[in-house]
């Protein structure tokens, strides 16, 4: 089994007393090795399914298999310390914590699962800054940041722990069209370079053309899919 | 509980963040703490000054013959023979007193029985007398009791014959002095010129109305063969209650009396004492715990995106709780910390102020437990006032967080 995410029949509803069925029957198989974007309309139900592959969200029915693994079983726990070891978070938003600084927001999801990072796991993130180009701002805090910069800390920060999966919605919906392709050109260099999975979110299909497979959404159901052309 | 360390990393991070709200309330807790070390020293220092004056310079334990006693209350019920011998006692008086004093000698917790004789007397001087107290005593054990020798304010303490010591009162009231030769009279009007070797100051006036003669002299002079009272003087003083119960139990014609019975009045009034400052306690701690709590309920909003963020990242619940436990017990440790240093200073500069407009009537009993107690109270409390918010941490869901951008 070379799928890194296999999703059978998910179904997803929200609202106890006004229900709404946002997910509608989702199979997909997505390969080990792959640049994914979900493309569809807002309110199409893109971030509901990737925060479902990224174990944020459960379905209301519906089996998630993540390389191989049935996760449907996990506890709370186990769900968590699973997203700290084997998936990085990008999201439109970078979510840096404030009170630390770029090289320690950076090392985070290290500290979570594993403490005090040793040096070794310090000169990674060091690399990765370096590679990512903004290592003259490790000392700074994200206040201090410009948007691109920031959301680069935000990409350092999920490979830090080397995830099996990245997960990323709307990585430049906030960044101007210059800072945009910039972070594009860098989250496509990681997967080719990194044989890093990815899964992106955005409603652009400019920004989705550089991508190995675009899986259309609308309305909860998938209208569309590269694939399978 | 498993702590890791990126939950201190956190905590600190975020009480840093808002460091002007938790100065705040670290002051907060250091004055409360500082309040309760202070208070809680004064009064035990108080109390102890109350017990020793009350107790420093009279038995622990009196043992009297019941007629001596208008209700015959304190008499025990008697479990082994006194002394294995048939008591006499005539009017107030303990005839077989050795025996008894050679079974207290030899129970243990007890430091000294000392036999006793009073009565009352006149100093005659001209015209004039003046009441005493005529106590006979055997010195040694009378001066573990009475502290004769640490008391003496002039001349010497070997009574004997008809040497004497007087009390202060005494003194001054008949204008007596050391050296001076006087007449005493018993009550039933014979009398005997005594000489004056020392003068005493026991520090109340019933005390230093006494003139202290050899028990053998005492004995003549009042013209009785037993003796009194053996008073005792313990080794916890604390225990002298439990101490008299048993020999209640061991002895049955002889009233026993601790000075905690004798001094019930002043017992209860320290009791509640200890009520209204527990109170006090309570209260002050109560304000720290809802201080804390909503405090950190506020800081518990403010990072609620944090948290989501963290919880993204792959903290969990009980993570997430923990790192608003450890803010809280931060909070209470460092504050504890402020407000013994705090408490300690108020502690002297209330010894200087009660020393400069008079000398101090006491001290302040400054002990481990009268700091450590509020100490750990507040750092207790303040944890616990931290469930609150973590409980919040614990139960936030992260989509909350990432979905209302
Ligand atoms: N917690 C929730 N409770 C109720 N409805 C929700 C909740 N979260 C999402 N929805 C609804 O589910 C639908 C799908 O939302 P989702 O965020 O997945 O859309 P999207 O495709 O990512 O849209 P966008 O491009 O605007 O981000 C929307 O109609 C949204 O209002
Ligand atoms: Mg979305």
């Amino acid at each position: 089994m070379n799928e890194i995410v296999l999703l059978d029949k998910i179904n997803k509803f929200y609202g106890d007393e006004v229900v709404v069925q946002v997910l509608f029957d989702i199979d997909l198989a997505i390969k080990g090795g792959q640049f994914t974007a979900f493309i569809g309309p807002s309110g199409s139900g893109k971030s509901t399914l990737l925060n479902i592959v990224g174990l944020l969200e459960t379905p209301t029915s519906g089996a998630v298999f993540l390389d191989g693994q049935d996760i449907s079983g996990m506890s709370k726990d186990e769900l968590a310390s699973y997203r700290n070891e084997k998936i990085g978070f990008i999201f439109q938003f970078h979510y840096l914590l404030p009170e630390f600084t770029a090289l320690e927001n950076i090392l985070i999801p290290y500290w979570i699962g594993k403490g005090k990072p040793p040096e070794k796991v310090v000169s990674r993130a060091m690399y990765l800054m370096e590679r990512i180009g903004i290592e003259m701002c490790s000392n700074k805090y994200p206040h201090q940041l410009s948007g691109g910069q920031q959301q680069r800390v935000a990409i350092a920060r999920s490979l830090i722990n080397r995830p099996k999966l990245l997960l990323a919605d709307e990585p430049t919906g906030n960044l101007d069209s210059k800072t945009s392709n910039m972070v594009m050109e860098l989250l496509r260099e990681i997967v080719r370079v990194d044989k890093m999975n990815l899964v992106m979110v955005t409603h652009d299909r400019d920004i989705a053309a550089g991508v190995d497979r675009v899986i259309e959404i609308v309305d909860g159901r998938i209208n569309n899919d590269s694939a399978v052309e | 509980m498993r702590f890791n360390t990126y939950e201190f990393m956190i905590a600190c991070r975020f009480l840093m963040s808002g460091r002007s709200q938790t100065i705040l309330i670290i002051l907060g807790i250091a004055v409360g703490v500082a309040v309760q070390v202070f208070l809680i020293s004064l009064m035990d220092g108080l109390q102890r000054n109350l017990i020793q004056r009350t107790i420093g310079s009279s038995p622990h334990i009196t043992i009297a013959p019941p007629l001596s006693s208008p209700q015959p209350q304190g008499i025990g019920s008697g479990t082994i023979d006194d002394c294995q011998m048939p008591l006499k006692i005539e009017e107030g008086e303990i005839l077989s007193w050795q025996r008894y004093n050679e079974y207290l000698e030899g129970t243990p917790g007890i430091t000294v029985a000392a036999p006793m004789v009073n009565g009352n007397g006149y100093i005659e001087k001209g015209r004039s007398s003046f009441p005493v107290i005529i106590k006979g005593v055997t010195l040694p054990e009378a001066d573990v009791i009475y502290k004769f020798k640490g008391n003496l304010v002039n001349g010497d303490i070997r009574p004997g014959g008809n040497n004497v010591l007087i009390g202060t009162a005494s003194s001054e009231k008949s204008g007596l002095q050391v050296g001076d030769t006087f007449y005493l009279r018993n009550q039933k009007g014979t009398g005997d010129h005594f000489m004056i070797q020392g003068i005493f100051d026991l520090g109340s006036s019933a005390a230093n109305n006494m003139v202290v003669m050899s028990l053998e002299r005492a004995q003549a002079f009042l013209d009785v063969v037993g003796i009194s009272a053996i008073e005792i003087q313990v080794q916890d003083v604390f225990a002298a209650d439990n101490l008299a119960e048993r020999l209640r139990g061991a002895f049955s014609r002889i009233k026993v009396e601790s000075w905690q019975e004798r001094n019930k009045e002043l017992l209860s009034g320290l009791r509640s004492q200890d009520t209204s400052s527990a109170m006090i306690q309570f209260f002050v701690l109560l304000s720290i715990t809802l201080g804390i709590a909503s405090v950190l309920a506020i800081i518990a909003i403010q990072k609620s995106r944090q948290l989501g963020i963290l919880k993204a990242m792959g903290t969990n619940d009980k993570g997430a709780a923990r790192i608003f436990i450890i803010q809280g017990f931060s909070m209470g440790f460092a504050g504890a910390l402020v407000g013994i240093l705090l408490g300690l200073g108020l502690a002297e500069l209330f010894m200087i102020g009660t020393k400069s407009s008079g000398g101090p009537t006491y001290e302040l009993k400054i002990t481990l437990t009268n700091i450590l107690l509020p100490a750990l109270l507040a750092t207790a409390a303040a944890s616990v006032a931290a469930l609150v918010p973590a409980r919040r941490a614990a139960g936030l869901n992260p989509m909350e967080v990432i979905r209302n951008e």
